[in-house]
């Protein structure tokens, strides 16, 4: 039994958190309102953990748990993906804050700090929505916070605060129709609870001693056996490291990162470099790593270091949030960034004038530090953001606070159609800022997207029956059509949609449509809608098989 | 005697130019290496297998008249002891006009008492016609060069085209326009608006979503802009949008009165080699460009 929790009890349980929620994030993603095979919530919160996790690794004896707790929401604001993962970095946030000068927390200080981490994360929010994870948080942490006076055990406290958080959690249907109607808790909620039943464990005594966080989805491993005996080194080593300058072997005050950046462009491509304080960041892709570390070590010592084999990289079909390029860009007043997935609509985005697309949309969500690292590419004064997604308009926010060496601004735009919408008109000529974003936000409010997708479960939704395995059609969350062919689904929601007043209709096709399916609907919608200018592109998007923009 | 010419950029086709007594000089375009001079190699534009295969993906270059060329159209009128006045497409849009004074000093050395007077539209296509019907009536009415001259002084500026593009990779490539978004590679339903400024250079204004916008914007330029319409023509020109020329038609004629005096025009195809297909403009009298 422990009266206080320490540096290194604090990580354990963080730890132990991570751990539970990545074995449960299939149930927590399972939890998803809508009929079709988005769910990332577990996902999106053990990715977001990790980052915490993972920035903590290795707390020594004596460090306090202040310093623990700082560095753990340090690496989850920055790892946070999806509005669930931002709550839950902000929840630790303010929890980091509450324990702010303290060494080792008791049941009191403990209790104050969960207290800051709920004004933190309704913060974090601009309209809170009761019946979510927020809720069960501070559902929690009250009830738990209201028996301290009664002289219970720090163990005892965490009963009672997963206790609640449990009821609350059963309790969110009641506050929140959409989780009523689809017969589901919520699922951040649910997440939360599997990270503090971890941390109980914990603080119980049981410890997590083999959990490696992972990366990404699924455990990805690299396929070694594409570089073989027989290979050819064609792309070289994506090298990346940080280098601590030394005054012992440089002028750490005036160094050269011009001439270094020079240096790595004669012996490498893809390079960014750049110098904070008296770390150097380097990424750059070279034939041989080695003269590189050579000669950046005359200049210090390394921090960190990374270098893979660029050519089992290439064979891996995706490199998951990679942003586009990684080669600083020329200097613009403003720049774009677009959040997309599929290459057809990445392309589409860099075509409207993105300058930068970061990969991920539903089920691939991009965190906090994706975003970040997009940014470090551009050389702007004003980045215009556009998450065109609602569940990463929260991280796009949360990277916006935390980069600052450029203005970033986040247009909320929800989903493709708002994106694509926005961008295309955009005029950035004026140079008035807030104008150009009151009439990006304005460009947004005349469009509507659809879209098709297959449904994974039955459902009573909008007065339409949903049978698993049909296509249905949908604009939101509210369902138009159900329908057993893909192609029906598409048309009896550009019927119900009205395509015909409008102007412009895009028709995206995703990865699994056939293009002479595609092309086909694209003729028989353009000869039905003779009025209306139809666009087809191949976006490759995964999930939804149409997106419609009509506008 | 003054002898009018006047070139088929400026939508000048050998039919216009009967009208007036004027010779035309034919400006080329080439596909796949082959040069072709409309209305001399073709007696007809058969516009639509032409704007058909833009739409698949050719891409038509253009190119200058040959000084000898400028000289077999220029020759014939000097040697017979007449003057020229050229009412021409924007010098600022092609290089071939460097090609014309070559021929032109060679040709002065061999006739020094000839003269050879020009008239820049500071447009091209319908904006060169608008203007050049006006002088060639003037021309065919016996006004002096001196009134003409006057009058295109004051009145080249008072004409003007507001135009639209459907497909900007002609505009792109031909790199004829000013303002357009440098970065822009698709339209995807996006039409940039353009005009042409008191300079004779195409430059972008702006862009619509969609055909409705776009031709509701080219209309809103001649409510804003017009200036004594009705005592002149409008043209509008298209390059294969028949069915846009058609509402825009309607739209004025429902404004301005049936006798309003209206024409359709269609883009000759060295000018569309630069707009694309599905381009239309309005050219009118308006109180500046």
């Amino acid at each position: 039994m422990s009266s206080t929790i320490n540096g290194v009890l604090f990580a354990e349980m963080i730890k132990a958190g991570a751990r539970n929620l990545s074995e449960n994030k299939q149930i927590v993603n399972e939890l998803n309102v809508f009929p079709i095979p988005d769910g990332d919530t577990g996902d999106n919160m053990s990715m977001t953990i990790d980052s915490g996790f993972s920035a903590i690794n290795g707390a020594s004896g004596d460090e306090s748990i202040e310093s623990v707790s700082s560095s753990a929401a340090k690496g989850m604001l920055l790892g946070a993906r999806g509005n669930s993962g931002v709550i839950l970095s902000r929840i630790f946030a303010g929890i980091s804050k509450g324990l702010s000068g303290v060494d080792e927390a008791d049941v009191s200080s403990l209790g104050a700090a969960l207290s800051s981490g709920v004004d933190e994360a309704y913060g974090a929010v601009s309209v809170p929505v009761e019946g979510t994870i927020l809720t069960v948080y501070k559902d929690a942490v009250e009830y738990a916070n209201s028996h301290i006076d009664e002289g219970i055990s720090l163990e005892e406290y965490f009963d009672l605060f997963t206790d609640e958080l449990k009821r609350s959690l059963d309790r969110t249907p009641s506050l929140l129709a959409v989780l009523r109607e689809a017969g589901v808790v919520d699922s951040g909620g649910a997440g939360f609870v599997y990270i503090a039943e971890g941390m109980k464990n914990a603080l119980n005594g049981s410890y997590a001693d083999d959990y490696h966080h992972t990366d990404g989805t699924t455990a990805k491993k690299v396929d070694i056996s594409s570089f073989n005996a027989d290979s050819e080194l064609k792309y070289g080593y994506c090298t990346e490291f940080l280098l601590q300058l030394l005054n012992s072997k440089t002028d750490t005050k005036n160094f050269d990162i011009d001439g270094l950046t020079a240096y790595l462009n004669a012996v490498g491509d893809s390079v960014v470099a750049f110098i904070e304080g008296t770390i150097v960041k380097v990424h750059v892709h070279t034939l041989a790593p080695g003269d590189v570390l050579n000669h950046c070590q005359q200049y210090g010592e390394f921090l960190t270091l990374k270098i893979e084999n660029m050519t089992l990289q290439h064979n891996e079909t995706i490199i998951r949030n990679r942003f586009e390029a990684p080669v600083k860009k020329p200097h613009k007043k403003y720049a774009i960034v677009s959040v997309a997935s599929g290459e057809g609509i990445k392309n589409t985005f860099l075509s409207l004038g993105a300058d930068c697309v970061v990969d991920g949309s539903q089920s691939m969500n991009p965190s906090a530090s994706d975003f970040v690292k997009a940014f470090e590419t551009l050389d702007a004064e004003t980045i215009l953001v556009f998450p065109n997604n609602g569940n990463i308009v929260l991280t796009a926010k949360q990277a916006s606070e935390l980069y600052k060496d450029a203005d970033v601004r986040v247009i909320p735009s929800k989903t493709i159609g708002e994106g694509y919408s926005a961008i295309s008109m955009l005029d950035t000529s004026s140079g008035d800022t807030e104008q150009i974003i009151a009439d990006a936000i304005d460009a947004i409010s005349g469009v509507v997207t659809g879209a098709v997708s297959k449904a994974v479960r039955d459902t009573e939704k909008d007065g339409v029956s949903v049978k698993a395995g049909d296509y249905i059609g949908f604009v939101g969350e509210t369902i138009y059509t159900d329908s057993a062919k893909r192609r029906d689904a598409a048309l009896e929601l550009t019927s119900s949609l009205d395509a015909g007043s409008y102007d412009v209709v895009l028709l995206i096709c995703g990865a699994e449509v056939p293009s002479e399916e595609g092309e086909a609907l694209y003729k028989e919608l353009s000869e039905k809608y003779k009025r209306t200018e139809f666009i087809m592109i191949d976006g490759g998007q995964p999930i939804f098989d149409y997106i419609i923009i009509l506008e | 005697m003054l002898v009018l010419f006047s070139d088929t950029d400026c939508e000048v086709t050998p039919e216009i130019a009967k009208e007036y007594g004027c010779h035309v000089i034919s400006m080329p375009y080439s596909i796949d290496g082959e040069t072709v001079y409309p209305y001399e190699d073709f007696e007809v534009f058969d516009y639509k297998p032409y704007y058909d295969s833009l739409r698949a993906g050719t891409l038509p270059t253009t190119s200058a008249v040959s000084t000898e060329k400028y000289i077999e159209y220029f020759e014939p009128v000097f040697a017979n002891g007449d003057d020229i006045l050229y009412v021409h497409f924007s010098v600022k849009m092609s290089t071939t006009f460097n090609n014309m004074n070559k021929a032109l000093e060679i040709l002065k050395a061999k006739y020094p008492e000839r003269k050879f007077y020009t008239i820049d539209t500071k447009g091209v296509t319908v904006l060169g016609l608008i203007i050049f019907r006006e002088i060639a009536e003037m021309y065919k009415a016996g006004k002096s060069l001196r009134e003409i001259k006057r009058w295109a002084d004051e009145e080249v500026g008072k004409f003007t085209l507001y135009l639209f593009a459907d497909d900007l990779k002609f505009f792109k490539r031909s790199g004829r326009v000013g303002g357009l978004a440098a970065t822009m590679g698709t339209l995807l339903g996006i039409r940039p608006i353009i005009y042409i400024n008191d300079d004779g250079q195409m430059v972008s204004i702006g862009k619509e979503k969609g055909r409705q916008k776009a031709i509701n914007r080219l209309i809103s330029y001649v409510d804003e802009l017009g200036d004594n319409v009705k005592d002149h023509e409008v043209i509008i020109a298209h390059s294969d949008a028949e069915d846009i020329v058609e509402e825009i038609r309607n739209i004025l004629i429902e404004k301005y009165g049936e006798d309003l005096k209206i024409e359709t025009v269609l883009v000759n195809p060295t000018t569309g080699a630069h707009a694309g297909p599905s381009a239309v403009g309005v050219a009118f009298h308006a109180i500046h460009r």
